[in-house]
């Protein structure tokens, strides 16, 4: 008992220092607290965001290599010369079917030729002379672009007007 | 509260990474990407570019779009004539022998474009986080002067930015690797990146860096891999075809990104096909590059560039004045490290030592700088660093199972409840057996602690409602509470010592436990085989008790056929789960037929019986796991 007195003795001579130490500390704890609601609120939100965005980024992984072999369906049908007229019907018919595979998940291509040159949608390759197209407009496609949604999937490749 | 972030401020890209949470998070930039390239346009309509938008029409605006703008900031324009020869912008002499870009008439410091990537970064990331950035630590390269770092960190200023500090890159990537915190090591720090090597030796004790020596290539990286590749297949192509697909630029830009393809695959696989069809056309019509390549070929065509990295290594060691064997530590930085026969120069040239590669090559650098920037602004400090528990805790289950509330690497503090049931009729004790261990059956795990809820009220078995909960506060106390909820009877257990474990018996026992999954999935399957047969034949059991006469007695006969089997193979624990599993679907299948046999008997007036088919314990939200008689 005599202890506790004493100890209760020696509390009192130094409260005002204490309180005042556990005050900061209160203060520092709780704002510690709120840094961390604050850093979850954030992070769960992200968190959200990002599930949608995964789902997106796993589909991208087959999309774009898809896009590689459309390609080829454009450069392919594009030196198609003498071959037989169903061949190249047949081609046809398979490219679009391809595309319209693509365009069913929101994939669609990139108008591209005659527009202004704007790098948000383009990646230039060089520039061409140009009778049909106004300086600085895409004189030609390289390389197809596609929109996903309201995104860039892939830009188009491109040569510029002179 | 505003966010310190990192910054890899770099020649050819740049990356940002932050601490959250007290973990450091590379930062994707607004075009979706991890990496930011470090270029810089001005457009002929005034607009300013930058990262990936401002490379893309480089082509059509070169002497307006830079890059490397590193290889020139702080230094004197007298030092940079080498340089200059290699960009296509102009670079002229400023005062006092600075130097200036000059686009479009005016004149730009490489300060100001370094400051325009800088300003990309932090508004990015401060669009990842949803809070302003306002401070940073920017990193440097080793060998940088006193001019150098200080024309850095203008740039950082004149991008708005408080620059917390200037960190060497080789300090940062041994940052990432909490070397910080080793007494007296030597480290080596090898980057080669896009365009430059660096090889770095430091010392580190007591939490302080010191850099002993700094050698390199200012003019040898990955690109130069890239570019030996192309012309490989360039001249491949033309010996079989005759055409140099260097000459056509669409071609050239088909197989620069296919040279780069295979080279990634090539660090992971032993052979890679590059296809390239229609790649180009002649009068005979097109031309399909289709060639194998494998990871020999390819060590074979870029040998020399591998051994260009030979002379800086032993100029550093020699500086240092240091031997192979001196090296506590290495650390590898920049994606072509990823190189297999990189990785095996740096193994002997640092005497067979394995280097540290687990944190991304591409990225360390921005984790160090993060990870600094978090101890800077006291977040390190001030993030409660939260424990996890080691292994899962539970408890044990009828057959003598380990049924697990928490499972491993849960953060705590948490707390977690499930509701059990009882194993017989009217019984009237529970015993809590508190498990922590990874293993399926309760004998293989550690056993935490036991204790008794006694008082339960009579019912039958699976009818009483056990809730038990596991609670474990911020310092890893576990505290066990099992109610009855019926009877409000409570009894719990603390236990302190559940997360003071260490790391070599935790190792242990979760090692074993995958060395033993398949058989402990086995052994868990028979355990519930017998467990769903004997509860079914319970229920059945009581089913045909109380319908009594209004049982067929065939079907009687049958039902206590099957019960009489599983009963048998029950006692002698079999472990014939297919047998067991057969028993009693057939059952089941009887009890379905009693039920319905009832319910039209008791919708024409009489008595109804418990409808049958119920699994064990289902119906409510009782779960499927009893506990064992006691």
């Amino acid at each position: 008992m005599e202890a506790t007195d004493e100890n209760k003795n020696r509390t009192t001579g130094e409260a005002p220092a204490e309180i005042e130490r556990l005050k900061e500390e209160l203060r520092r704890e709780h704002e510690m607290y709120l840094r961390a609601l604050a850093d979850f609120d954030n992070y769960r939100r992200r968190v959200e965001r990002e599930r949608l965005n995964t789902v997106r980024s796993g589909k991208r992984e087959i999309v774009l290599p898809l896009l590689d072999v459309l390609d080829g369906f454009d450069l392919a049908l594009a030196h198609m010369g003498d071959a037989p007229a169903s061949v190249t019907e047949g081609l046809e018919a398979l490219r679009r079917k391809l595309l319209g595979l693509l365009e069913a998940q929101g994939i669609s291509p990139i108008v591209s030729l005659g527009e202004t040159f704007n790098p948000e949608l383009h990646d230039a390759v060089g520039t061409v002379e140009s009778e049909t197209f106004e300086s600085g407009a895409v004189a030609e496609e390289v390389q197809r672009g596609y929109r996903w949604g309201d995104d860039v999937l892939r830009p188009t490749r491109v040569r510029v007007a002179r | 509260m505003a966010k310190a972030v990192g910054i890899d401020l770099g020649t050819t890209n740049s990356v940002v990474a932050v601490m959250e949470g007290g973990q450091p998070t590379v930062i994707i930039n607004s075009e979706g990407s991890r990496l930011t390239p470090s270029v810089v346009a001005f457009t002929k309509t005034g607009e300013r570019l930058v990262g990936q938008i401002a490379k893309r029409q480089a082509v059509l605006n070169p002497e307006n779009t830079i890059y490397s703008a590193k290889r020139f900031i702080g230094r004197r324009f007298s030092e940079v004539q080498s340089e200059i020869k290699n960009v296509p912008y102009k670079v002229v002499a400023g005062p006092n022998d600075a130097v200036r870009f000059e686009m479009m008439g005016k004149q730009y410091a490489p300060e100001e474009i370094s400051a325009q990537v800088l300003r990309k970064l932090a508004d990015d990331a401060a669009k990842y986080l949803g809070e302003k950035v306002t401070d940073a630590v920017i990193t440097v390269p080793a060998y940088f002067n006193d001019a150098q770092r200080q024309a850095t960190k203008d740039a950082g200023k004149i991008a708005g930015l408080n620059v917390l500090r200037i960190i060497n890159e080789p300090t940062a990537a041994s940052l990432a690797y909490g070397l910080d915190k080793k007494k007296n090591e030597t480290i080596m720090v090898f980057d080669l990146g896009g365009g430059t090597f660096d090889v770095s030796i430091l010392d580190v004790g007591d939490g302080v860096f010191e850099v002993r020596a700094t050698s390199g290539d200012t003019h040898l990286g990955g690109d130069d891999f890239d570019k030996r590749l192309v012309d490989w297949l360039a001249e491949e192509f033309r010996r079989q075809q005759g055409i140099d697909l260097r000459k056509d630029r669409q071609a050239l830009q088909r197989l620069t990104e296919a040279a780069e393809k295979a080279k990634i695959e090539l660090s992971s696989a032993l052979e890679t096909t590059i296809s390239l069809p229609f790649v180009t056309a002649d009068a005979t019509g097109p031309k399909h590059l289709e060639m194998k390549l494998t990871r020999a070929k390819f060590d074979q065509l870029t040998a020399d560039l591998v051994e260009r990295c030979v002379g800086p290594v032993k100029q550093a060691l020699s500086d240092a004045k240091i031997s192979e064997r001196d090296i506590d530590e290495v650390i590898l930085v920049g994606g072509s490290t990823r190189t297999p026969a990189v990785q095996s120069l740096v193994r002997r040239l640092t005497g067979g030592k394995e280097p540290n590669q687990s944190v991304n090559p591409d990225e360390v650098v921005a984790v160090g700088a993060a990870i600094q920037a978090g101890v800077l602004a006291g977040e390190v400090k001030n993030v409660v660093l939260l424990d996890v528990t080691p292994l899962s805790l539970g408890v044990e289950t009828l057959g003598g199972v380990m049924t697990k509330l928490i499972e491993r690497n849960t953060t705590i503090p948490v707390r977690k409840s499930e509701i059990f049931s009882t194993a017989e009729d009217n019984q009237a004790a529970v015993d809590i057996h508190v498990l922590q261990g990874e293993r399926e059956l309760a004998r293989d795990n550690r056993t935490l602690g036991n204790f008794r809820l006694e008082g339960i009220r009579p019912a039958p078995r699976g009818a009483a409602q056990i809730e038990v909960t596991f609670d474990i506060d911020a310092n890893g106390i576990l505290t066990v509470t099992a109610k009855d909820k019926q009877s409000g009877k409570e009894q719990r257990i603390t236990i302190s010592g559940s997360t003071q474990l260490s790391k070599e018996e935790i190792d242990r026992m979760v090692a074993d436990a995958q060395a033993h999954s398949v058989e402990d999935r086995k052994r868990r399957e028979e355990v519930e085989a017998r467990n769903n047969a004997d509860s079914m034949a319970y229920q059945v059991e009581r089913q045909i008790r109380e319908l009594g006469d209004r049982v067929p007695l065939n079907e009687k006969a049958r039902a206590e056929q099957l019960i009489a089997d599983i009963r048998e193979l029950v006692k002698n624990n079999s472990s014939d789960v297919a047998r067991l599993r057969q028993l009693t679907s057939d059952l089941q299948q009887i009890a379905s037929g009693l039920a319905s046999a009832a319910y039209s008997q008791a919708s024409s007036g009489a008595q109804g019986g418990r409808p049958g088919g119920t699994p064990p314990g289902g119906g409510d939200d009782v779960i499927d796991a009893e506990f064992k008689e006691t």
